[in-house]
Formats: structure tokens, C-alpha cells, sequence
């Protein structure tokens, strides 16, 4: 079964490293955005199974991308992928409904890792 | 990433962004441990200057500011240069106010200039050295610093004018903006490194990719 996965980030490196580990692992259909703004208009248009969201870019930023992709979709599996490790913007992009956070730079293992974690739980909501 | 000797590739400058962002997420972090600060985060900028023209270039970030606060720290590694932190006129009393550094004793309370500068020291070393830090941790380096300096609400160009840079150099600089959460300051952090150091740069670029890729 193939997964649609949505990755945000600014940084075009970032997004290559996180596609790179998702088609090693093979099964994912991906899709790429560069601002919070760009990922609310392909989360709606795409309905993406999972996204990969970063915090800190231009345009809209990610806090707020999340909290209106929530909005459109309550269930919507989101892992963010910051540099920002802040207790407090840990605690806030936890409170809008993050499945959790990973710092930068992803790394491949725990990337992965994640990732299962999130498509099980998927598999549990059917 | 082929670019003509002394610059770098657009995506190594892309990927350089990245690291200064992810090493300057730690600072914030390691300062929020520290004390009660949540720093707001912006997109870092790298540019290319010629040394005379740093001075101005960092003094016209605080948008026509008269006097300045400024920690500065060098730093020496295979990734050298110097890091400065940049606050706008009133921000150490604010910072001073903001982690509660007053005297419990009054009778030797220190005079508010010298708590304002201690507090400044604190909070750019902890800034400095951690963005440094970090970044020269990713780069897979390992740098020293000297003690930091700090000018207390100095004038924004003399503050930043300094004979460290030969004139004929040009130097990578690094700059962030954040912001106090809740309160109405911003400030800089910039780093500056020679350009001597950019052939160990495009090579500790390229292995970070190789890490990662």
C-alpha cells in the first residue's frame, strides 16, 4: 500500500534528506513544500497521509501551518522537523496536535523509526 | 557545488544556512535552560563582505539604532572568526529585569551598569558559545574562544569597528534575528569568519552531506 507523504521545509537540503530515507524505505508517494503557506494549500489539495513539517521558515511559519492543517483536518498525522528545541515551542506544537518532534538534523534512523511509529498508528485508525 | 575559488556554491550557502539554523536552535535552547527566555527564531542570512564593510553592514541590522549593547567572542578552530551579539539600546536593562539579576543584598548591590554588562556576558557567552558550538560540532570541528567582551550601550560603529579583520579580506557572515517572546526587543547574532577558513569549509560541507545524504 502506498503512503502519501507531504515534506515541508525551507531548506531544500533538509527535504532531500528526509525523501532520500523515505525512498530508501520505498512506498511512499511525496510531495514537497517550502513554507507553512504552500504546505496548508497541499495538505488541502493532497490530503497527505503524513506530513514532515518544519517551524522556522518564511512566508507562513510552521507553528501556524500546523494549527491550520489541524483546523482542516483534525486527525492529520503531523511529525515536525525543527531546529528549534525549545521547551516552549516543543510544548506548543504538542499542544496543536503533533504526533511529535524530531530535531535536526533528521536522522535516518530515528526518521524512520518515527515513521513507523506513525503509519501504525494509522493502520490502528483503519 | 563547483564554485570559483573563495566563494561558495549557492547550495553550499544553502546548506551553511542550515547549519546556522539548526546551531543557533540549540543556543536558544541551551539559554532556555538557563533561564526563564524563549527566544522567537527567524530564517538565518549568509553573506559575503569586504572587512571594511562589516562594521556598517552589522551596525545597519539594528535599523538606525544610536547605541548598542554588544557581546563579542572569538572563536578558533579550523572554523575561526568572532561572534557578536547585538541588542538595541535598553535591552540590557530589560535582560537585567527579564532573569532577576539583582543583588538580594542591598547594601552591595552593584552599580546597574556593571549588572547590565555581567548580564550581557552571561547571556552571549551562553548564545555565542553554543551557536558555535553546535556548528563547529556538525562541521565535525573543535573550537576555543576567548573571553567574551561586552560594551555597554556603545555607539553602534565604533562598538563594531575593530582592527581584527585585514582590509584585503573578505569574511562569511552568518546572522540571526530572534526576538524575546512577550517583550519588545530583538537582537542579532552574528558570526564572522575569515574567508582563509573556506577551503576547510567546502570540505567539512561536503561531509556533513555525506553523513546525512
Amino acid at each position: 500500500m502506498t503512503r502519501s507523504v507531504l515534506i515541508v521545509d525551507d531548506s531544500a537540503v533538509i527535504r532531500m534528506f528526509i525523501k532520500n530515507y523515505l525512498r530508501e524505505e520505498g512506498g511512499f508517494e511525496i510531495r514537497e513544500a517550502a513554507d507553512g503557506e504552500q504546505a496548508v494549500a497541499a495538505y488541502r489539495e493532497a490530503r497527505p497521509d503524513l506530513v514532515f513539517l518544519d517551524l522556522t521558515m518564511p512566508v507562513m511559519d510552521g507553528t501556524m501551518a500546523l494549527g491550520l492543517i489541524r483546523e482542516l483536518d483534525p486527525q492529520a498525522m503531523v511529525i515536525v522537523v525543527t531546529a528549534d528545541i525549545q521547551g516552549k515551542s516543543i510544548q506548543r506544537v504538542m499542544e496543536l496536535g503533533a504526533f511529535t518532534v524530531l530535531k535536526k538534523p533528521p536522522v535516518k534512523e530515528k526518521v524512520l523509526e518515527t515513521l513507523h511509529q506513525a503509519l501504525a498508528q494509522l493502520a490502528v485508525r483503519g | 557545488m563547483n564554485a570559483p575559488k573563495g566563494m561558495l556554491a549557492p547550495d553550499e550557502q544553502g546548506l551553511l544556512q542550515e547549519i546556522m539554523n539548526i546551531a543557533f536552535g540549540q543556543a536558544a535552547a541551551d539559554l532556555a535552560e538557563v533561564v526563564d527566555l524563549f527566544l522567537v527564531l527567524s530564517i538565518p542570512e549568509v553573506r559575503f563582505l569586504n572587512a571594511p564593510d562589516i562594521p556598517a553592514a552589522l551596525a545597519s541590522a539594528m535599523e538606525g539604532e544610536k547605541r548598542i549593547s554588544l557581546v563579542e567572542q572569538a572563536f578558533w578552530g579550523h572554523f575561526k572568526g568572532s561572534g557578536y551579539l547585538v541588542l538595541p539600546s535598553g535591552a540590557a536593562r530589560e535582560l537585567v529585569s527579564l532573569l532577576g539579576n539583582t543583588s538580594p543584598n542591598k547594601e552591595i548591590e552593584l552599580p546597574a551598569k556593571e549588572l547590565e554588562a555581567g548580564t550581557l556576558m552571561e547571556v552571549g557567552n551562553i548564545l555565542i558559545g553554543a551557536c558555535v558550538g553546535k556548528l563547529a560540532e556538525l562541521l565535525d570541528d573543535r573550537v576555543t574562544y576567548s573571553p567574551p567582551l561586552v560594551t555597554v550601550e556603545g555607539d553602534p560603529l565604533a562598538s563594531l569597528a575593530k582592527d581584527v579583520w585585514a582590509p584585503e579580506t573578505t569574511a562569511i557572515v552568518l546572522k540571526t534575528l530572534f526576538r524575546f517572546h512577550g517583550r519588545n526587543v530583538k537582537g542579532f547574532l552574528f558570526l564572522v569568519t575569515s574567508q582563509d577558513s573556506i577551503d576547510w569549509l567546502r570540505t567539512a560541507l561536503a561531509a556533513f552531506l555525506g553523513r546525512y545524504a
